[in-house]
């Protein structure tokens, strides 16, 4: 009798549970159908595609194997706009989370209208990258850009910008920490403040100064958010393409072409659709792989506190 | 039994009517895609909701014209027909056809319409509409793009030239050049005699720059006509001369420059003497932005005199794509509003050029300066080659463009690479 009830009794919870679960996956699954859709049924498809000569209107596919990878690596611009890539994401992901940590250092502090000049340094996250390049591109314009005004205020050359095919690039990289720095400080902020207080009053009792106490403690203690900083700039990076395509539109002669674009203009502007999907298999597996080593690496300078 | 049959058949009726109403009042919508602002002056009269009404009327159909994004108007087109959900009637660029035509989205005009258009409309006209043999991809629109040398007077003035005669050769155009140049007391350029479009799509570097690679006889590709195969005749000694010409005027007789990168809006401010682009734009912006300028136009400068000068051509184009779904009444539509007669009435109610021969000798086009300009410049047009590797071949020179003035290769190699790139999408698209 009783193991009966002690049956019956699991078998009430193992149904009550049945149900839970249910109920649970028929909250998410609007999202689960939608992000399917939307993220991984493309991402499956452009994995395919990246196999076939693909040419939609006709509804003709037609496999090629590896061939549309061994081309890329034949591929002087697709070269020109990987390495231009690299030296985007090499660039900006130090620089902006760098200078992030800094202007975070700063904020850590009382002053007065500290809360006017961080919205002032967030603004530029809130503002659209496209509205924003085209306010830059003119702030580089060579005759009447602000930029070049200031130069010659203080007696030094004017600059071509993005006129010039070495100073592009570096001009594209300056917009794009310009851009990036209010979220890195944001981020490092939070980080900063969630360290015990304590930590530093012990410190500062041993006989640490502030230099010791940020390159001991802060630096340290922010392991993690700086993890998240380098992985999360370094995959934006790496998919950089509405400031180029504004600015730039990738050039002087490719030499702000990054892959996105690349990709971009083999898709829509030559409809190499199955090109254009190996491109951004390559693009994929290049951030997989850096967050992946990111990711490890981190795992060394795990905290808790 | 008799009440149950009656309330039977109304039920049916009343179930019925909606559908029946709608059959009688359904009509028949044509669609067309053009791009939206102020892209192109052609496009300027489908913003009138009463364009189409006689159409509409005499037809029993509704055309809705649909203004779409420029920057995005080609993949739009392109996804729509990938959708099979394409417009009826596309408005589009004429350098935009290769790209098309390389995915067979687009129908030819038939033979014999296309016969009687040819042998209707003025030489130019033809140029644009011709793709070899009488086969056309659709109308070209009038207010068409023709590439010619604008000049400001009053520097000339200024520089001691005369205002009414602009410079006929390249020795010349250099000479000016350097006498329209200003400088500050530090010797910094702060006027171009000449303004170069050297940074931007490639297409763009290259479309003004074809005035000098086509008069110095260089070719982007052998036969403008053919959509697959044919070889690049860029790296030849044309092509190198059209690319030396500039390059001396930067770094030799430092009459040009890096820093003013968009002739129209430099020349438009006055801080540019002359330029070379579509005329029609300067003459649609000048009003707006530059009221005082007095300016002139004419065609480009050749190598030396005797020389035949050439300009490039440009049109936007009624075409029927193969998914439309209306085609018979797209291409009734497109007749109609290409006809002689509607050629007149909107060439001179937007102040255009038109493509009749006709109209041409009809008021106000007969005594119009503007149009009668634009009459010397066209026997020296020619458009862009159709062939289906296109953009490739226009990345190729626009990219050596770009690294010559940039200074980034020689003259020499910059063009053996343009060739083996351009060669290279030739075959690829032929593929």
């Amino acid at each position: 009798m009783g193991s009966h009830a002690n049956a019956s009794g699991r078998h009430v919870l193992a149904r009550f549970r049945a149900r839970r679960i249910l109920h649970a996956y028929l909250f998410i699954a609007p999202v689960i159908v939608l992000f399917g859709i939307f993220r991984v049924v493309p991402a499956i498809q452009t994995l395919l595609y990246s196999f076939y000569k693909v040419e939609l209107l006709r509804g003709r596919f037609t496999f090629i194997g590896l061939d549309n990878f061994r081309t890329l690596l034949t591929d002087e611009i697709f070269q020109k706009a990987a390495v231009n890539t690299l030296v985007y994401v090499a660039s900006i992901v130090p620089i902006s989370a760098a200078l992030g940590l800094i202007l975070a250092v700063l904020f850590n502090t009382r002053f007065r209208f500290k809360e006017f000049f961080k919205a002032v340094y967030f603004a530029p996250m809130v503002t659209s990258t496209v509205a924003a390049a085209v306010v830059w591109w003119w702030m580089y314009n060579p005759q009447f850009g602000i930029f070049n005004v200031l130069l010659k205020l203080v007696g030094l050359p004017e600059q071509p910008w993005l006129m010039s095919s070495h100073m592009a690039l570096p001009s594209i990289i300056i917009f794009s920490i310009w851009k990036t720095l209010g979220y890195n400080m944001i981020i490092y902020l939070a980080g900063l403040q969630a360290i015990p207080q304590q930590f530093y009053e012990a410190a500062t009792i041993d006989g640490a100064g502030a230099i010791k106490r940020f390159w001991r403690i802060s630096v340290p203690l922010l392991a993690p958010t700086t993890t998240f900083i380098l992985i999360y700039n370094g995959i934006l990076a790496f998919q950089v393409f509405d400031q180029v395509f504004v600015l730039t539109g990738g050039g002087p002669a490719n030499s702000t072409n990054v892959v996105v674009l690349d990709l971009y203009r083999q898709a829509f502007e030559r409809y190499n659709f199955g090109y254009a999907a190996a491109e951004a298999m390559v693009l994929f597996v290049f951030i997989l792989g850096v967050t992946l080593l990111q990711y490890v690496y981190s795992k060394r300078f795990e905290v808790a506190y | 039994m008799r009440a149950s049959k009656v309330l039977a058949i109304t039920l049916a009726i009343l179930f019925l009517s909606p559908a029946i109403a709608l059959a009688g009042a359904a009509k028949t919508t044509i669609t067309l895609w053009y791009p939206a602002g102020d892209i192109t002056a052609g496009a300027a009269h489908f913003a009138d909701k009463t364009l189409f009404a006689d159409f509409e009327a005499k037809n029993n159909v509704k055309v809705e014209a649909v203004a779409l994004d420029y920057d995005t108007m080609i993949q739009k087109i392109f996804a729509a027909a990938a959708g099979k959900n394409i417009a009826d009637i596309l408005f589009i660029d004429t350098s935009w056809l290769p790209g098309f035509l390389k995915e067979e989205m687009l129908e030819p005009v038939a033979d014999a319409k296309a016969k009687a258009w040819l042998a209707a409309v003025s030489p130019e006209i033809k140029e644009l509409s011709d793709y070899g043999k009488g086969r056309m991809w659709g109308y070209p629109q009038y207010g068409i793009d023709v590439y010619g040398l604008t000049w400001n007077k009053d520097h000339f003035k200024e520089a001691g030239l005369d205002p009414e005669k602009p410079p006929k050769t390249w020795a010349e155009f250099r000479e000016y050049a350097k006498k329209l140049t200003k400088r500050d007391a530090q010797g910094n350029i702060t006027r171009v005699g000449y303004a170069i479009r050297h940074v931007g799509h490639p297409h763009g570097v290259v479309h003004k720059h074809f005035w000098a690679i086509y008069g110095a006889g260089a070719q982007l590709i052998d036969d403008p006509n053919a959509l697959r195969g044919g070889k690049s005749m860029i790296n030849t000694p044309g092509g190198k001369a059209a690319l030396q010409l500039v390059l001396d005027m930067l770094d030799v007789d430092k009459s040009t420059s890096l820093n003013f990168p968009d002739p129209r809006a430099a020349f438009l401010k006055g801080i540019a003497s002359m330029q070379i682009s579509e005329t029609v734009s300067i003459k649609a912006r000048q009003p707006k932005e530059a009221p005082d300028l007095k300016w002139g136009m004419a065609l480009p400068p050749v190598p030396k005199a005797g020389d035949k000068s050439v300009t490039l051509l440009g049109a936007w184009l009624y075409s029927v794509p193969k998914q439309a779904k209306n085609k018979a009444m797209a291409w009734k539509a497109i007749e109609w509003i290409n006809s002689a007669e509607k050629d007149y009435e909107l060439c001179k109610k937007y102040d255009a050029s038109p493509r009749y021969k006709v109209n041409w000798d009809k008021e106000p086009f007969k005594s119009d300066a503007y149009d009668q300009g634009l009459k010397q410049l066209y026997p020296y047009g020619k458009k862009l080659p159709i062939n289906l590797g296109l953009n490739g071949i226009m990345d190729a020179m626009g990219g050596a463009i770009q690294k010559v003035w940039h200074h980034e290769a020689s003259v020499d190699a910059a063009l053996a690479d343009a060739e083996r790139l351009a060669n290279k999408a030739i075959a690829d698209a032929a593929k």
